[in-house]
């Protein structure tokens, strides 16, 4: 592609990135049944056209896991079995519905089910690193070790139980020093963000856009 | 000084995987203390009058978020109790099925005997892409923005839809999600309550909002704030599941960490000697 | 009475081979693995269904004409997956990004940072008013999150006569902030633990109906 069509494609990315992005912040600053309406329409527009990107995962795994497929590569006969599963699913789940009981106890059965399992077994790891990382050498230690403790303590029934005031503990903790921490990074997120939404802006931030770029 | 061997971790897991199997075959049973955090999201919810429209709204993954699915259908139960109506906004790909297993693990449908009639008394949408453009559309014109409901019946047949045109039509959002982002679209911008049926993970998260619209964001505290909304309406679900076993759990990760410092200590005793 | 229903032992048998991986990798975990994959990746085609009809209804039934250059935009979206025709895709995520970044940013000010900051000083106000747990509470807010937020911000000068006070506060908000993180985690091992017994209970009650 020439030149001058890469910089006219890229400015006409800008110019409706910047659009776009104006029209979100006009609406709320400023008082205009007109700037409303194309904010809202802008913002339904992105939810329609972003629904096709619901399909852009089949594409890419298919892709690659044919050309895995034609080569034997390692694994192949997995990918082979989970291609016949997807396209099988699919078509289950487009006759039966979303919302039938059948696809509901088919998704609870398979993926939930695995990925509760997998999740789940995080404990296991959990409680044998705790065994090795939480033993008290530095002060640092000591702090992070002893408050993650407390917390799985007075978070149990028993403990509870014993200590009728454990719970206010928990919770005096959780909305104290626990807020204070994430709040600093919500001000400092916030902060981040906005620095960032200006770079887009100013197509100082090209992120996603890099598709732009002369391949 | 006895010597402390270093424990291998399949041991460990092998501990931690018969306390689980020991809890989940001889349910323990131990009793928990209400907290004041999930006492105000009961109230709140009691105090709306029937009929008005609760979102249930949010993006998620269903693993995770099933640990917030031990209050929301307690909450959905209490809600159906109080004649409110609610409507389950899908903003992840897998919120629909969470949302449905929320709904029918409630039983409040009538076809399970209870008092929700789907498209009078409740309704659920199809996922709808997009994030913060998705949430804030939804409450500036919910007509504009949806047409179908999740079985691709035209919203405007549905009786609740004549209710629910924007935002101001809307009494409470709740979110059983990590979505504390919703709380700047919908508490922030709009002003509506929420109650965030957190998982504990993201209590902190979710907790500076609870702080900046105080009296506005209601939070329970993961499992057990599930299992103490299960104790208010009187059921038994996952929550209390899910307390039992910690129960003893939170007592082996002790034991372990103290294990672990021993061993410390007798392998530092260890290297005295030798240096000795 | 150990279960007759297909589903669950479906279930179960996942369930199984996804614990197989604490034996070490083997093929049970890896078809667990490809199923998981594959149910993911299609579940997104099954929910892009009615998706998609609700999105594009008002286009096909007329009322809505325009809706034709989102149903266009959406069609260059799935040129991202082609190297070589990436670029067509830009279009669409201009959009995206666009429109996310103009309500983040109103969103973000609004909350994340004036609410924030809005709240810090009205907890700063009652430090000196309200039952002692609450005043101690807000003193810990005040305290935490001016010197977490220093310890975060100043990373890079420390020169000059405030130089070791400012290294002090410092120090003391990066304790700050592993307090935060030890409270963060030891909160969220109810989360694992209680998924790990939904996944027992399967195994042990719904299963073997032990």
């Amino acid at each position: 592609m020439s030149a001058t069509l890469t910089y006219i494609r890229t400015y006409l990315v800008r110019v409706i990135l910047i659009i776009a992005a104006l029209s979100g912040l006009v609406t709320w600053y400023f008082v205009s049944p007109q700037a409303d309406a194309i904010a809202n329409e802008l913002q339904i527009w992105n939810t329609a056209a972003a629904s096709w990107t619901l399909f852009v995962g089949i594409i890419t795994i298919f892709s690659h896991y044919i050309r895995s497929v034609m080569k034997r590569e390692r694994y192949w006969p997995y990918q082979l079995y989970a291609m016949i599963l997807m396209v099988l699913w699919c078509i289950m789940g487009v006759w039966s519905g979303l919302y039938s009981n059948l696809y509901q106890t088919a998704y609870l059965s398979t993926k939930i089910t695995l990925h509760i399992a997998i999740l789940g077994q995080l404990i296991f790891f959990f409680i044998s690193g705790v065994y090795r990382t939480f033993r008290i050498k530095t002060a640092r230690t000591l702090l992070y070790a002893f408050l993650a403790l407390i917390m799985v303590v007075l978070n149990a029934p028993w403990t509870q139980w014993i200590f009728p005031n454990a719970e206010k503990v928990t919770f005096w903790l959780l909305n104290n020093v626990g807020m204070s921490g994430e709040r600093t990074l919500a001000i400092t997120g916030g902060i981040g963000g906005v620095v960032l939404s200006i770079r887009i802006l100013l197509g100082l931030e090209k992120g996603a856009l890099r598709a732009t770029e002369e391949i | 000084m006895v010597e402390i061997p270093e424990l291998k971790s399949q041991h460990i897991w092998v501990v931690i995987l018969c306390v689980y199997i020991f809890t989940s075959v001889y349910p323990i049973g131990v009793p928990f203390r209400m907290s004041e955090a999930t006492l105000k999201a009961y109230n709140f919810i009691d105090s709306l009058p029937p009929g008005s429209i609760v979102i249930m709204g949010g993006s998620g993954v269903f693993a995770f978020d099933l640990e917030s699915s031990a209050a929301m259908i307690a909450a959905i139960k209490h809600m159906a109790r109080k004649g409110l109506r609610l409507v389950a906004l899908p903003l992840g790909t897998e919120a629909v099925q969470f949302q449905k297993y929320c709904i029918d693990t409630a039983r409040v449908d009538e076809k399970y005997g209870g008092p929700w009639k789907y498209g009078v008394d409740y309704a659920v949408l199809p996922y709808i892409p997009g994030g913060s453009a998705a949430v804030v559309s939804f409450l500036t014109d919910v007509h504009a923005l949806v047409s179908t409901d999740v079985m691709g019946n035209p919203i405007s047949k549905l009786p609740i839809f004549e209710d629910l045109h924007d935002y101001r039509d809307i009494a409470l959002w709740t979110c059983p999600h990590w979505g504390f982002w919703i709380v700047r679209y919908v508490t922030g911008e709009r002003g509506i309550p929420m109650i965030g049926f957190a998982q504990a993970a993201a209590y902190a998260l979710y907790s500076v909002y609870m702080m900046i619209y105080p009296d506005k964001v209601w939070l329970t505290n993961g499992f057990l704030g599930g299992a103490q909304y299960e104790k208010l309406v009187g059921i038994k679900g996952l929550g209390h599941a899910a307390m039992d076993s910690y129960s003893l759990i939170s007592i082996f990760v002790v034991f372990f960490v103290i294990l672990g410092n021993l061993r410390l200590l007798s392998s530092i005793k260890e290297e005295e000697e030798v240096i000795e | 009475m150990i279960s007759t229903d297909p589903w669950v032992w479906l279930s179960a048998l996942l369930t199984l081979c996804s614990f197989s991986l604490l034996y070490g990798d083997n093929p049970f975990f890896r078809f667990a693995q490809y199923t998981y994959t594959a149910t993911v990746v299609a579940h997104s085609v099954v929910t892009g269904v009615p998706t998609m009809r609700d999105r594009f209804m008002p286009l096909f039934t007329g009322q809505k004409p325009l809706m034709v250059v989102p149903f266009i935009l959406g069609i260059m979206a799935c040129f991202i997956v082609y190297r070589k025709y990436a670029w067509v895709a830009s279009f669409p995520y201009a959009l995206f990004i666009g429109v996310g970044t103009g309500l983040s940013v109103r969103a973000m000010v609004a909350t994340d940072i004036v609410g924030n900051l809005k709240a810090v000083i009205r907890e700063a106000g009652d430090i000196v008013v309200g039952p002692m747990p609450s005043r101690l509470g807000n003193l810990v807010r005040v305290i935490f999150i001016i010197t977490t937020m220093i310890y975060l911000f100043f990373t890079l000068f420390h020169k000059g006569p405030l130089s070791k006070p400012f290294r002090y506060l410092m120090t003391f908000g990066k304790y700050c902030f592993l307090a935060y993180m030890g409270i963060s985690v030891g909160n969220a091992i109810m989360q694992i633990s209680g998924l790990c017994t939904s996944a027992i209970n399967r195994l042990i009650r719904t299963w073997l109906g032990l």
